[in-house]
This record gives structure tokens, C-alpha cells and sequence, in this order.
């Protein structure tokens, strides 16, 4: 599904490049749970943001679905992400002016799905994350972990093959992270891809895969 | 979809809701403001545009090339011409002459009225022009020689609400006329003033006065209305030499014409071709309405793009959830049409607030059309276009952001010293202190004009137009304000002192140079006592006073201009002539300069008359020992007597000069009072700013307090940003000295330049001082949060 070759990314500071990744290689199945781990600094968000598209490596090549990204124009890199990808925050990132509903909702009208069809969708994921008692709440009238629950449930109205968190449970308390993170272990038994960046050893364990940044660099894969 | 994004735009309204007042209220005010000159500008531009055959109809211009050597266009024509073009050139449909007249008594039963505005008119007038009959019929109108058509005002006034058709009209205690017609009222943009018309054929009837078959003496408007599809050019070339061959006179006018649609807005003329007029107070009113509204969108630009960093983040999300920046521009656009969807019904309604206290100043009557559909649409279209251009930027703007910080814990600071923003601030002070350097330039000139010495004392003297009796009984009225006491002086005159009088290019002297025979001078006229009544200087010789000097109907007084024209060493006892009249004067007196027509003009030569010349009014010097109620009840007694069915109007000479600079005043005030408001909304939208700019550094300001810096010392960043608006403003100044010029058309003062240009950098200078004061964030407000 995604394959990575000789993926790097520096910035220049002074004029001399400075190494976010550094040959980068990596290979991830359809429906793999893969846990990236990491002290600050690493690289982890910077390789999450070229694996979600918001980014573009300074050099390599990316493969999504058989796709070259690297040399896809801006248009059809967004058509892919928009088709197959979902985002799932640590800060959650909802609009603060809309409500769930509507919060949930958004993504679709982006991708042009009729009313009707919108309206049925949302309601079956509220119903699914059992949240159809808070559609009409505004974010900040939410709980932490609530929040992170309608992210996700964002995520997931379009039926991504992958979904990209970071720390999805960093702002949560240890039950709220556990629920996240039990909800994330259902949804790749039902056959979504995830790469979560995280923290917390426990967490990560909840993937197939570990894989260990330091510097740049893929340090260790378990 | 479009339901969504209002949706969304009027929360993200909502939620910020200092920063929509301060939007709303700065967009408002300058729409407002802007639209109030758009009101009177487009009042301006439809002057006589409503006659149904406004592209057919020209005025008839003479085209002199008397004055100073150069071309200069006459407004009247001789009264010949108009029925001599109908005749005789099949491009003209129809013409008509106007010959005004407000010396009538009108008398109905008891009610009498002096000083109406009326026209003698040629019978095809009402067809040419589209002044729509209330009552009768047209074929009716000017068609007999007792035929009279008012408006509804005046039958107002004379019948109440009695049908006024068929009632009768004495007229000047002469003749009895019987109305055939009545005109709805004039609307107030037509050049045209009148309340009755009466037929051509009773001014031939009267003569005298009125009347003039010379190809040679121009008095009359004329125009023409000219078949389809002819090409004024070239009519023009046909008609050029026709008062010459007429007259058989090759040194005379020659004549053009000139729309009448376009006769208000371009009132000047130089070699017969018209260079401007109002044309430059509407271009120069336009622009300002353009720069009110940019000062007041440019708030707009900058409070909305100041909360960049929240909605970045915002725009971070919706790219990721697959927004396209089309989809994202188009709601920033819908959020700035609901603000000024908003800002437009507020606007509407300061604009009906305040249209009562505008028209005053203005001295104009306007209204809003409510009932019109295209007055909507406009209104509407105004908004859609203004937000677009407060729109676009911050839409532009925002929505470039890339979502690729998303998963950081804050995105990127917008940073650089040399923002856009910056930029537009100092813009909209450049555009504020450029209104005010205007303001003090118009009122440096009119006070200048109004400081000027007139060369004459006004104070204490009034003048009584002739009307009735009084040109016959005016040696008796004369005696009789004198014995009484009630003037000190008594002068009848040509014209009164106060307005421009009649030009003359027919006078002749000795030892004259070829050029002058090209001179246009002034005439003016007295029987006696001119220099005493208007209190002028006289320099040599004595004045002229027919009952002293029986000689003295061909004696003139020269001012020092006209001297200084002539070229004579030794004024007194040199002989002028008029070949045309076979006149010959001789100078008896020289005075000192003064101003009778425009006080901003350079003053004309000017050639006073004995009692041989024509005579219009009475200058009274009244009595300076006495009250001048006494003195004007007294006055009014003696015209009583002798000039009984008139009622005593008279004029305060000081009051009609001051009145010379009504228009430049009310310019003043008008630029004064704009001015002020690009400085309020400069200043609004300067402090949103700066409000925001603290709350948004509140974690900046909370590290420093932490580290231990005092609120004194807390600003000094914030300074950096508006200390660039600062120095960059005052240079801006200099430029815009050269913009103010079209301003001030028609007259410039030496020496102004300067001045001005260095009060408004330190105008600058001080508004950028209590502006630093105004932060909150000196108040120290803003700094326990953090």
C-alpha cells in the first residue's frame, strides 16, 4: 500500500542542510497497525506529513497505492489523500464554529456527496461512536476525550484505507486513551490501515509493527 | 454547500465580537460616508440628463477673442440669432430663447410678489425641453400674447388649492395675463430656475429693455435642438462666421455649440473648448468617496488577517478534511459579504440619519430613492464590490496557508518585518493626512480672500434694486433719504458693487497699442457720489457728480488698473471714445482698486460712467450716527411713498460679499468633515489592531513578566510595528501635496506649500503619539492573563 525508497527531508539552516529524515525506507501493508515511536525531535511528525501528503520530501521516492507521489501534481495528490486517508490529531483540531455534526460532516461536502447521502453517513457513524446525543454540542462544550472521539469519527466518514494519528491519546487521561486505543484495534480488525505516532509503550504495543526513529533515521523495526 | 459556508461565516462572526464591531462599524461608517458623496455626485452627473432630447439640444456660444488676447467663450448670444438658425439650417429642429426676468410684480387679488424667477421663451421651449405639464394642454402654452405658465409651487403660493387654469395674473401692474398651464416642479438638477414663462412676444410687446435687434449686442441664451444623427462639428463650421456676416463685421464673435447635458459639469471654457469646471469638484469628491471606502476596507483587510494564526489552523483542518482553496476563498469572501451586509444596512441607515444635516450643507436637496429598483441593485452592488475589495486580500491570504504544520502543536507565525499590513496602514494615514493637508490648503486660500482688502467699505451700505417707480422718482427719493438723515450718501449704479458687471471691449483712448483693441473692459456707472457711498480711495482728481458738474454725463472715473492699462502718465483730462455709440468721455477722477466679481480674480480694469450710461440699482450709505433699524424703517417709509406697489427689498452689501465664498466654506467643510472621518476610521481599525496584536502576544508578554520585565518595558515590541507606520506616513505627506491641486481650481495662493506640507507631518506625528498612548497594553490590561 505505501512504500517508501530513500525518502529524505532537511532544511537548510546557514546554508548547510540540516536532516529531518534520512533515507528513509519503508513498506506498509494493506490493513497493518503501525505504532512509530520516538524521542521529540526525531522526525516522527515530519514523516507522518509526507506519508498524509502535506509535505513533500526533500528527496526520494513514495509509492501509495501504486501511485508515484512524488511526481503527482498538487490536485491529484489532494484527490488521493481526500479518497483514502484520515487524520486524526493530538489537539484533535475540530472547528470550533461548527457543531459535531457538522464537524463530522465536512469532509464530504468537500468530496461533493448529495445531502441526503451526507446525512445518512454522519448518522450512522454518531450512532457507531454512540455520540448522536452530542451532534448538536460545539467542541468546547465536549469532554477531552469526546473530542478526540468526533476527530476520529471525521476521520473515518469518508471509509479511509489509512488513517494517520499523532499521539491520538496524548491529551487524554489513561481510560479515555484506552478506549481511543481499543476503538483503533476494532476499526483495523475491520480492515483500516493505521500509523499512529506515539509515546506510550503501551499504546504502541496495540500496533503489529514498532518502528523506532532516532535522528532521522529508522533505528529499529519490531 | 453555500447554506454551510453562510452558516459557518456567521458563527465565525459571532465568535469574534469586538473585532465584527470594530468591522462592521469602521466598514459602515465609510460606506456611509462614501455613499453620501456618491449621492451628490451622481446628482451632479445627471444634471439636465432627464429632457427627453438631451442628445439633440445644445446651447448657441459666442466665441470672443477679446480678452487679453485670447478666446473666450460668451454664454449669451445677440437675439437675432436663435430664429435665424431655425430658418435658415435644416440640422436645426427647433430653437429658443431665454431671457430671465425677476423684476415683475406678480399680483393675484391682494397677494403681490417681487423678485420671481421667470423666462421670456420662444413658443417651441416646452417642446425641446421635457418640463412635463401638470395641468393644460401643450399646444396651449406660450401661445398668445397673454399666456402665462407657472409651476405648481408658484400657483401654490398665489391660489392655495384652487385650480389655477384660466385665472388671471396682473403682471408688473401692466397687463393681465391669464394661465394657460401649469409646470410640475423644476427638479433641482436642471441648470434651468423658473417659476413662469411668459411668451416671447410680450417682451416685443414691452421693448425697451428687453428687446435688441442687433446682431451686435449679446444678451440672450440660446439653444438649439438639432435634428438626428447631426454631427455638432460640423455644424459648428457652418455657423461659425454668421453674427459676422450678418453684421458685416469681420473683427466680431464667432459662435459654436455645446451640449446641454454636459453644460454643468463643464462650466470652463479656454479657446472655446471646454477644459473642466465642476467636473474637477466631482473627479476630486470621487476619488475621496473611493479613499474613504478603501481607508474603511483596508480595517477590514487588516482585522482579518491579524487572526491569521487561529484561522490557519482552521484552514490547516478543512485542507486536510479536502477543501480545495477555491471552496476556502470563496468563505472568506461570504464572511466579508455578511460583514458588509451588515456594515451596508447600517450605512442605509446613517445615511437617512444624516442625509436632513447633508443636504444643508451641501445646499442641495437629495433624496433616496426607496421605490426604485435600480437605486437597490446599486445599493447592493456597492456592498458586493465593497466585499470584494475587503475581501479578496484576506481571502487570498488565509487561504494559502498549507496544512503542513498540522501536526505540530502551533503553526508558524507569520513573520517578516515588511508585511502587507504595514503597508495598508500607512496607506490609509497617507490617505487621511492628504484629506486634512487639503482641508488646511482651502482654508489658508478662502481666508486669504476673505482677509483680502476690497478696495471698498461694505459695512453699513446697501443697495435697492430698481423695480416699479423708483428709476422715475429717484432724484425724490434721493432728496428724501438725505434730508432725513437716514443715509449719509446716495449713488445710483449699473450694477450692484457686490456682482460682476457689464464688459465692454468697445473703448478706445489714445496712444493705444494694437493689442489693446483686443481688451475687455469693466463698466460700471454713477450720477454722484460713488466714491463716498462705496467708500473707495481716491487717488487724483474728484468724483463724478452730475448735479455739481452738469458736464459730467461724459465724465468716467478710471481704477488704477485701467490706468496702468492705458499706459496714461497723466490720467486726469485724457479723453476715452466709443466709435460705435459716438461717445467720447473724458477722465475726471482715478481710484484705488477694487472688487466687484470674484474676490479670488485679479482685479479687472474698470471704467465708471457718468449719468450717461444705464442704471440698474441704488447704493444707500446709511447713516453710521443712527440705528440701522431707524435708518431702514425710515428708508422703507420714502420707497413706500414713491414707490407704492413695491414691496422695500433691499440687499446688505458685507452679507452678498460674504456670501462670495459660500461655496469655497462649504468645500471646506465638506473635505473638513470627510477628512475626519478617514482619520476616525483609520484610527478604529488602528486600535482593533493593536488590540489584537496584545492579546494575540499575551503569551509573550506573560514569559516576559515571568523573567521579571516591568509593564513599562513590556511595549517595546509592539512599538517596532507601529513606529514603521510612523516614519514612512510624514514622507508620504509630501507626495500628496502635488494631489490636492485640482482642489483649489481657479485660484492659487503663493507660499502655501511649505507650510502646509509641515503641518501635516507634524499632524503625523502627533495623531501617531496619542495613537501609542491609546494601546491597551500600556494600561498593562492585557498582561495578567499572561
Amino acid at each position: 500500500m505505501i512504500e517508501l525508497r530513500k525518502i529524505s527531508k532537511w532544511i537548510n539552516i546557514n546554508g548547510r542542510p540540516n536532516f529531518i529524515l534520512k533515507d528513509i525506507n519503508l513498506h506498509v501493508k494493506e490493513g497493518e497497525f503501525i505504532s512509530i515511536m520516538g524521542p521529540s525531535g526525531s522526525g516522527k511528525s515530519t514523516l507522518l506529513n509526507l506519508i498524509g501528503m502535506l509535505d513533500d520530501p526533500s528527496e526520494g521516492e513514495y509509492f501509495f497505492m501504486g501511485n508515484p507521489v512524488h511526481s503527482l501534481r498538487e490536485k491529484q495528490r489532494s484527490h488521493l489523500y481526500k479518497q483514502y486517508i484520515g487524520f486524526v490529531f493530538q489537539a484533535y483540531h475540530l472547528i470550533d464554529e461548527l457543531t459535531v455534526y457538522e464537524n463530522i460532516e465536512t469532509p464530504l461536502i468537500y468530496q461533493s456527496i448529495k445531502s441526503s447521502e451526507r446525512q445518512a453517513m454522519v448518522a450512522d457513524i454518531l450512532d457507531k461512536f454512540q455520540i448522536v446525543g452530542k451532534k448538536d454540542l460545539f467542541p468546547t462544550q465536549l469532554s477531552g476525550g469526546q473530542q478526540q472521539l468526533v476527530g476520529i469519527a471525521r476521520a473515518l466518514i469518508a471509509k479511509p484505507k489509512l488513517l494517520l494519528a499523532d499521539e491520538p491519546t496524548g491529551n487524554l487521561n489513561s481510560r479515555q486513551g484506552e478506549e481511543i486505543m481499543e476503538l483503533f484495534q476494532q476499526l483495523n480488525n475491520d480492515g483500516v490501515a493505521i500509523i499512529q505516532v506515539t509515546h506510550s509503550e503501551k499504546n504502541a504495543a496495540y500496533g503489529s509493527r514498532i518502528i523506532n526513529l532516532l535522528d532521522g533515521r529508522i533505528e529499529l523495526t519490531s | 454547500m453555500i447554506r454551510n459556508l453562510f452558516k459557518t461565516a456567521w458563527r465565525n462572526i459571532q465568535r469574534a465580537k469586538g473585532l465584527a464591531l470594530i468591522n462592521v462599524s469602521g466598514l459602515a461608517i465609510g460606506m456611509a460616508g462614501s455613499a453620501l458623496i456618491f449621492i451628490w455626485l451622481q446628482n451632479e452627473v445627471s444634471f439636465d440628463l432627464f429632457h427627453a432630447n438631451r442628445d439633440k439640444l445644445y446651447q448657441v456660444y459666442g466665441l470672443s477673442s477679446n480678452v487679453d488676447g485670447h478666446p473666450h467663450e460668451i454664454s449669451v448670444v445677440s437675439q437675432p440669432l436663435g430664429p435665424y438658425l431655425a430658418q435658415n439650417f435644416p440640422e436645426v429642429e427647433a430653437s429658443a430663447r431665454i431671457r430671465d426676468i425677476n423684476s415683475f410684480l406678480i399680483t393675484v387679488g391682494d397677494k403681490r410678489f417681487a423678485h420671481t424667477e421667470g423666462y421670456f421663451v420662444d413658443p417651441d421651449f416646452l417642446h425641446m425641453f421635457s418640463f412635463p405639464l401638470a395641468e393644460g394642454q401643450l399646444k396651449n402654452q406660450l401661445a398668445t400674447n397673454n399666456s402665462i405658465t407657472i409651476t405648481e409651487e408658484l400657483a401654490k403660493r398665489l391660489y392655495g388649492n384652487e385650480d389655477p387654469i384660466g385665472r388671471t395674473i396682473l403682471i408688473d401692474n401692466r397687463d393681465i395675463f391669464t394661465v394657460t398651464g401649469v409646470l410640475k416642479d423644476l427638479p433641482q438638477n436642471t441648470e434651468f430656475n423658473f417659476e413662469f414663462l411668459l411668451p416671447w412676444s410680450y417682451a416685443v410687446k414691452l421693448g425697451g429693455g428687453y428687446v435688441n435687434d442687433s446682431w451686435l449686442s449679446n444678451n440672450t441664451l440660446t439653444f438649439v435642438q438639432l435634428k438626428p444623427h447631426i454631427d455638432p462639428a460640423s455644424f459648428n463650421r457652418k455657423i461659425k462666421n454668421i453674427s459676422r456676416e450678418q453684421s458685416g463685421r469681420n473683427d466680431i464673435w464667432t459662435h459654436f455649440v455645446f451640449p446641454l447635458r454636459l453644460r454643468h459639469l463643464y462650466n470652463e471654457f479656454e479657446n472655446g473648448a471646454p477644459v473642466g469646471g465642476r467636473i474637477s469638484t466631482v473627479r476630486v469628491f470621487g476619488i475621496v468617496a473611493i479613499f474613504i471606502l478603501l481607508i474603511a476596507c483596508i480595517n477590514f483587510m487588516n482585522l482579518t488577517t491579524a487572526r491569521s494564526e487561529k484561522r490557519a489552523r482552521e484552514v490547516g483542518i478543512r485542507k486536510v478534511a479536502g477543501a480545495g482553496r477555491a471552496l476556502l476563498i470563496l468563505q472568506f469572501i461570504i464572511e466579508s459579504f455578511l460583514t458588509a451586509l451588515i456594515s451596508g444596512a447600517i450605512a442605509l441607515v446613517l445615511v437617512r440619519l444624516f442625509l436632513p444635516l447633508y443636504d444643508q450643507l451641501i445646499q442641495t436637496p437629495l433624496q433616496l430613492p426607496y421605490k426604485s429598483f435600480t437605486f437597490w441593485m446599486l445599493a447592493f452592488g456597492f456592498i458586493l464590490a465593497t466585499s470584494l475589495l475587503a475581501g479578496s486580500y484576506p481571502a487570498f491570504y488565509l487561504s494559502s496557508f498549507r496544512p503542513a504544520g498540522i501536526f505540530k502543536k502551533q503553526f508558524a507565525k507569520v513573520k517578516g518585518t515588511f508585511s502587507p499590513r504595514k503597508i495598508l496602514v500607512v496607506l490609509q494615514f497617507t490617505f487621511a493626512i492628504m484629506l486634512i493637508v487639503c482641508t488646511l490648503v482651502i482654508r489658508k486660500q478662502v481666508q486669504f480672500a476673505e482677509d483680502r482688502d476690497n478696495g471698498y467699505n461694505n459695512r453699513n451700505l446697501i443697495h435697492v434694486d430698481f423695480s416699479g417707480d423708483i428709476e422715475r422718482n429717484y432724484e425724490l427719493i434721493r432728496q428724501e433719504l438725505l434730508s432725513t438723515g437716514t443715509a449719509v450718501s446716495v449713488s445710483k449704479n449699473m450694477v450692484p458693487i457686490s456682482q460682476d458687471s457689464w464688459h465692454s471691449w468697445a473703448l478706445r483712448w489714445h496712444n493705444e497699442i494694437p493689442a489693446d483693441t483686443n481688451r475687455t473692459i469693466t463698466l460700471f456707472s454713477t450720477d454722484a457720489d460713488l466714491i463716498r457711498t462705496a467708500g473707495l480711495h481716491l487717488i487724483t482728481g474728484r468724483d463724478i457728480n452730475i448735479y455739481q458738474y452738469p458736464g459730467d454725463s461724459n465724465s468716467v472715473l478710471l481704477n488704477e488698473t485701467a490706468v496702468k492699462m492705458m499706459g496714461f502718465k497723466e490720467p486726469l483730462g485724457q479723453i476715452i471714445t466709443e466709435p460705435y455709440d459716438h461717445k467720447s468721455f473724458q477722465v475726471v477722477g482715478v481710484v484705488s482698486d477694487y472688487v466687484m466679481g470674484l474676490p479670488y480674480e485679479r482685479i479687472p480694469p474698470i471704467v465708471t460712467e457718468g449719468p450717461g450710461a444705464w442704471f440698474t440699482t441704488i447704493h444707500i450709505r446709511l447713516n453710521p450716527d443712527r440705528s440701522t433699524s431707524g435708518n431702514l424703517e425710515s428708508a422703507e417709509r420714502i420707497f413706500a411713498k414713491y414707490n407704492a406697489t413695491y414691496p422695500f427689498e433691499y440687499q446688505f452689501v458685507d452679507l452678498e460679499y460674504t456670501r462670495k465664498f459660500e461655496s469655497e466654506q462649504r468645500t471646506k467643510t465638506m473635505v473638513g468633515l470627510f477628512a475626519f472621518l478617514a482619520i476616525f476610521i483609520s484610527c478604529l481599525g488602528l486600535f482593533g489592531l493593536s488590540a489584537y496584536v496584545a492579546e494575540s502576544r499575551t503569551k509573550e508578554i506573560g514569559v516576559r513578566k515571568v523573567l521579571g520585565a516591568s509593564v513599562e518595558y513590556n511595549p517595546t515590541a509592539f512599538h517596532r510595528f507601529f513606529k514603521t507606520c510612523r516614519i514612512v506616513t510624514p514622507h508620504r505627506v509630501s507626495l500628496c501635496m502635488v494631489r490636492d491641486e485640482p482642489l483649489v481650481a481657479g485660484f492659487r495662493l503663493p507660499g502655501t506649500g511649505w507650510l502646509d506640507s509641515f503641518f501635516g507631518s507634524r499632524l503625523a506625528c502627533c495623531l501617531d503619539c496619542s495613537l501609542h498612548r491609546q494601546h491597551p497594553i500600556n494600561k498593562g490590561g492585557y498582561c495578567r492573563s499572561g
